[in-house]
Order: C-alpha cells, then structure tokens, then sequence
C-alpha cells in the first residue's frame, strides 16, 4: 500500500515537473524524458509488474494531456515498462552502466514510434533528420539526467524495501 | 494477503489484460469522447494543483537564488554598506519585478490596440506539452471565462496559436510551430495567397514554412505575413511573421518560403486570447 501510494506520488511529481520546470523549448524544442526514467527505474529495479504498472500510469497522464486519443503513449510506455522488465534479472544496486544503456535504447524506440504514428504516417518522410535533430539529444539529455535521478530511485526503492520488510517481520510477531 | 496472491499472477497475463485496457481506452476515446472528457477533468483538478505550486516554487527559488547571489558580490565590493545596499536591492528587485510586469502588461495593452476590432482577454501560461514532437501549451482560462475551442491566441505582436482543447478551467493551445499547425496567410504588400506550416525540422533553424505561393507574385525578404480573409479558423489581418528565405519549387508553379514569426516562443508567459466567434457562413 505504502508502495503505491509513494509511486502514485512519484509519477504526479514527475509528470507536473515535466510540464513545467523544463522551460518552453529550450534547446531546440529537446525536453529528457523524465516519464520513461521513472518507467525504466522501476522496471528495472522491480521487475516487468511494476515496470509495466508505473508505465501504465505515467502513459495515461501523458495521453490525458498531450492527445485527444486515449491509449497510444499509455500503450508504449506500458510496453516499455514491461520490457525493460526482464533486466531485472541482471539488476545490481551498484551498477549504473546497465540503466544507461537500457535508457538510451529506451529513448531510441520511444521516439522512434512516435516518430512512425505521428509523423512518417503525415508524409513527413526524412527519419534521418529527425533522428539527428531529435531523437539523438533528447536520448543524450535523459540519459545525462539518468545518471542522478537513477540513484534517487535506488535509495527510495531500498527505503521501501526495508519499510515493508519491517511491517512483515512486526506481522510475523 | 491480498496483495501475495495478486503477485503470483503471471505478468503476462497482466500485460494482456492492460493492452486490453488500453484498446478499449482508445476505441472508446474515438467513438465516444464526452465520456473520456470527464476522466481528463478529473485527472486535471489533481495535477493542475502540482503544476502550479512546482511553478510557484520554481518561481520562488529563482527569486532567493538571484537575490543570494547579488548579495554576495556586493559583500565582496564594501562590507560596511553591506545591510544598506541589501535593503536597496530588495527594494531594487522589487521595483524590477513591477516594471517588467508593466512592460509586459504594456506590450499586451499594445497588441490590444493594434488589432482594436477584436475583444480579448489575457491569460498566464501554465504548462507545456512533454515530450520533444509537439508545441503545446497550457493557459489558465477556459470556457468559464469565454474561451472555446478555436479561438485564436496572440501573444508579443502577432499569431501564437490556436486553442485546440478547452475545459472548464484551463485550455490548451497548439502553438503555429507545432508540426500539425496550418494556417491560411497572405504576404501582406503582394497580397499573395499562401499557407503557412508549422514544422518541427524547419523550426529548429527558428523558421516556418510558406507554401503555394503563386510564382508570378512579387514577394521579397522582409515582407510581412498576416492571416488571410478565406481562414475559417483565424481572424484576418493578425501577423504571423516575416519572410527570411524564398526559393522556387520544383514543378516551377509555386514558390516556396521561409518565414520567421514574429512572436518568440522561448519564453511565453502572457497571452491574449481574442475571445470574439469567427462568423461562419452557417450563420
């Protein structure tokens, strides 16, 4: 329940920071995903459930806000969450190298599928460019920021962790 | 216990029972979008909250951080006139913060003079879209304050955008550069017909796209771009920008060019929203 509620709350904040404190196209229109990182972080660190939950929700604030469709960001970051779910085996606290690469791949894909169903599908044909104008620095950007909200995570995870194995153990007594 | 049986479900089976969900979300957000409407405005009255205590908060860590910072260099210069000069600073900033209100407030009273046939009201920006594609904003008011769904938004002098998306508090406002955004203008001493598109690449340079220009009309660098008198969605005569780049199509009928806008979209914050219907020919 504690966990939840500390994720509902992290996918609010996440989201109402991504809306505002980025300024209005600062470099170029190029915003990090703080959505995906938070996607990523817990599908990693929990396991396809939870990365797949967390990617749900985060999906459902964007389409709530961004489209007038409810379903394709929902459907993608969900997708997402849940793969990046089977990393979950290879997960170490200490390693920072893994969720780099797993971010960037992330980004990669993401951006990619909006790029299919928002812009190849309206004739706007040159991937290449977008792919160098867009995709490339908003991959680079998150996974700069990555590197320090990852650790955030991490910490609060093992909070929580601790929290509900305490909660258990007063259970069991 | 509960919660231990829902974990011995096969993520699998989860992910087949979300995607579920998320078709139905979508067919029932296509067929039937006033039900999906009361679900955004729930979600909207928990996250406008959030946004607008991050902005104030932003807002109000800038002002302390810039405050610090000028008091330290002033230590550094007289360490004697230390508390004075502090007392003067605050009361500095403070006179700045009103003269830029005033100055923005001035130049919105300015582009409500320009265009003196049209009623508008000023609203603030509060958010912006998130992810890098798209160029939309959100602005405090909405129909409850007589705003609707296509009414245009100005903002420095000329086109801002055009609001996509209106509910009862705030709406949202799909930006000129947005990829999607296409405008019927006229460049304006040749009087020449053209359609202005928003894209996405061309922005990056800081430049929008002017298509199907007729090859005989004489247009040249500088000149100024208006929206035209057959928009059914854009009052006419509102600035869009002006020329920066011309070059000649391929099929050598049209002419094709670039324009620069005349509002600066790195850093909105007031808007007028003209607030009067656009007369359509069913009335």
């Amino acid at each position: 329940m504690r966990r939840a509620i500390s994720l509902g709350l992290l996918i609010i904040i996440n989201f109402a920071i991504q809306t505002t404190l980025t300024g209005f196209h600062v470099v170029g229109n190029i915003t990090p995903n703080l959505m995906l990182i938070l996607t990523m972080s817990f599908g990693l660190m929990r396991g396809r459930k939870e990365g797949m939950l967390v990617g749900f929700f985060c999906g459902f604030l964007t389409d709530c806000y961004m489209t007038s469709l409810l379903g394709p960001f929902m459907f993608l970051y969900m997708l997402i969450g849940y793969l990046n779910g089977f990393f979950h085996k290879n997960y170490m606290i200490e390693d920072v190298l893994m969720p780099l690469l797993v971010i960037i791949v992330d980004e990669i894909v993401f951006n990619t599928c909006v790029f299919l169903v928002y812009f190849l599908l309206r004739n706007r044909l040159e991937f290449l460019a977008y792919f160098k104008g867009v995709i490339i620095p908003e991959a680079l950007s998150t996974a700069l920021l990555t590197i320090i909200i990852y650790k955030l995570y991490v910490s609060i995870n093992k909070h929580l962790k601790k929290m509900s194995n305490k909660t258990k153990i007063h259970r069991l007594n | 216990m509960k919660f231990d049986r829902r974990k011995d479900v096969n993520p699998k089976y989860l992910l087949l029972t979300f995607t579920i969900i998320c078709v139905i979300c979508l067919l029932l957000s296509y067929f039937a979008a006033d039900s999906v409407t009361t679900l955004k405005y729930y979600t909207s009255k928990i996250i406008i909250p959030v946004q607008k205590g991050i902005n104030d908060i932003g807002v109000w860590t800038d002002s302390k951080l810039e405050n610090l910072r000028e008091i330290e260099e002033l230590n550094k210069e007289n360490e004697q006139l230390k508390k004075e000069i502090a007392e003067l600073k605050t009361s500095v900033t403070k006179y700045q913060n009103d003269l830029q209100l005033f100055a923005s407030l001035q130049s919105l009273y300015k582009l409500d003079e320009m265009y003196p046939e049209l009623n508008k009201t000023a609203a603030h920006v509060f958010a912006k879209d998130s992810t890098s594609w798209f160029s939309i904003f959100y602005i405090d008011k909405g129909l409850d304050d007589g705003l609707f769904e296509g009414a245009n938004v100005m903002c420095d002098d000329g086109l801002a955008g055009i609001i996509i998306e209106c509910t009862k508090s705030y709406s949202k406002v799909r930006a000129i550069i947005d990829d999607n955004s296409n405008i019927s203008g006229k460049v304006m001493p040749a009087n020449a017909l053209c359609t202005v598109e928003g894209n996405l690449k061309t922005y990056q340079d800081g430049c929008l796209v002017l298509k199907n220009i007729d090859k005989n009309s004489k247009i040249s660098k500088g000149n100024k771009v208006v929206t035209s008198h057959i928009s059914d969605r854009f009052h006419p005569g509102i600035t869009i920008g002006y020329v920066s780049d011309i070059s000649y199509d391929s099929n050598n009928l049209t002419i094709t060019a670039k324009i620069t806008p005349a509002v600066n979209f790195s850093n909105i914050s007031e808007v007028l929203v003209v607030t009067d219907p656009l007369k359509s020919i069913e009335e």
